[in-house]
């Protein structure tokens, strides 16, 4: 019974501090980063179990854990202002050849993580970009500009 | 029969050419709440650092029986499933014969659950909505220790005293 309240508030409270965190681009994680992500699962895991380390108090907890999950995708699809508290916005980084400050002070983005993202396009310098838009995932899309506006 | 939808441009656009679907406005204020949970954060480690929920300066807690007939440390907040210690001194004059009695209230067993008690006492008598100890004591001044772990949550009332002394009465706070 703890267990299950205990993922609950567990998964409600990781959801806050991740979204917290401000968005750096999750899907180009320094080792650091990937770390941390144990660090702190690893870490809240002991309050949601306890000293109770059963299989049936474990798989509850992973059960409820899933289950808040698929209801969180649900409300998501159901509710535009619910996914933009879990999933913020896409968030434009440059446009037209122009580094929007204000949203890139605000996800602490950097120009390497732009190019990081841009030579995997192929693209091989930062002026060679027309769009960059942080994701909801985290990732960063890149929109090369047009042979002949470059 | 497969149900279908017409695709619609619902996503806004920049630039009126790419459909980004962002929204600065909404950004802006989500850092105005990040920020505000960034200073409910910082106050919370302080107030952790503090000892506010436990194990810090703020919850050690010192009360002494008005006839000074006992003295207990003891942490004022503890938390759920999380070992604790309560100590009580006792100065001679309570000491007869080798043996010092101490009466605590049953919330020192059950809520506040009691895993151990050190030195063992040599009997123990439930009665009155607590229990009488007895302990060995040769050496003063005495103290005896009981180590906690509690089971509930929230406060908890707990009396000690020395059968015909004075009675220490204090309140225990758990966090979860």
């Amino acid at each position: 019974m703890y267990t299950l309240v205990h993922a609950v508030i567990g998964y409600f409270f990781l959801l806050l501090m991740v979204r917290v965190l401000a968005r750096r681009p999750g899907a180009q994680m320094t080792p650091f980063e990937f770390v941390l992500v144990f660090l702190v699962g690893g870490v809240i895991i002991l309050a949601t179990v306890g000293d109770d380390r059963s299989m049936t108090n474990c798989y509850g907890g992973v059960i409820i854990i899933c289950m808040m999950h698929h209801l969180m995708g649900k409300l998501k699809q159901k509710s535009e202002w619910w996914g933009r508290m879990i999933d913020g916005t896409p968030i434009l980084l440059v446009k037209d050849d122009e580094w929007q400050t204000t949203s890139v002070n605000m996800t602490r983005v950097d120009d390497m993580d732009v190019m990081a993202a841009a030579r995997a396009k192929g693209i091989k310098r930062l002026d060679q970009i027309k769009y960059a838009v942080l994701e909801r995932n985290g990732a960063i899309s890149i929109i090369k500009k047009d042979r002949n506006s470059s | 029969m497969t149900k279908t939808a017409p695709v619609t441009d619902s996503v806004k656009k920049v630039n009126n050419e790419f459909a980004v679907g962002d929204d600065l406005e909404f950004q802006k204020s989500w850092q105005k709440f990040e920020r505000g949970v960034w200073i409910l954060l910082t106050i919370f480690i302080l107030l952790s650092l503090a000892g506010v929920f436990g194990r810090g300066p703020l919850a050690q807690g010192h009360i002494q029986a008005s006839d000074g007939s006992l003295r207990v440390d003891y942490e004022r907040v503890q938390r759920f499933g999380t070992p604790s210690v309560l100590t009580i001194h006792f100065p001679p004059d309570v000491i007869h014969q080798g043996t010092v009695q101490l009466w605590a209230s049953d919330t020192l067993v059950k809520p506040l659950g009691t895993q151990r008690v050190v030195p063992q006492p040599m009997k123990s008598v439930i009665g009155g909505g607590g229990i009488l100890y007895s302990f060995p004591a040769t050496t003063v001044p005495a103290s005896i220790e009981f180590q906690t772990q509690p089971a509930a949550l929230g406060f908890s009332d707990l009396i000690v005293r020395v059968p015909g002394k004075a009675e220490v009465k204090t309140r225990i706070f758990v966090v979860p």
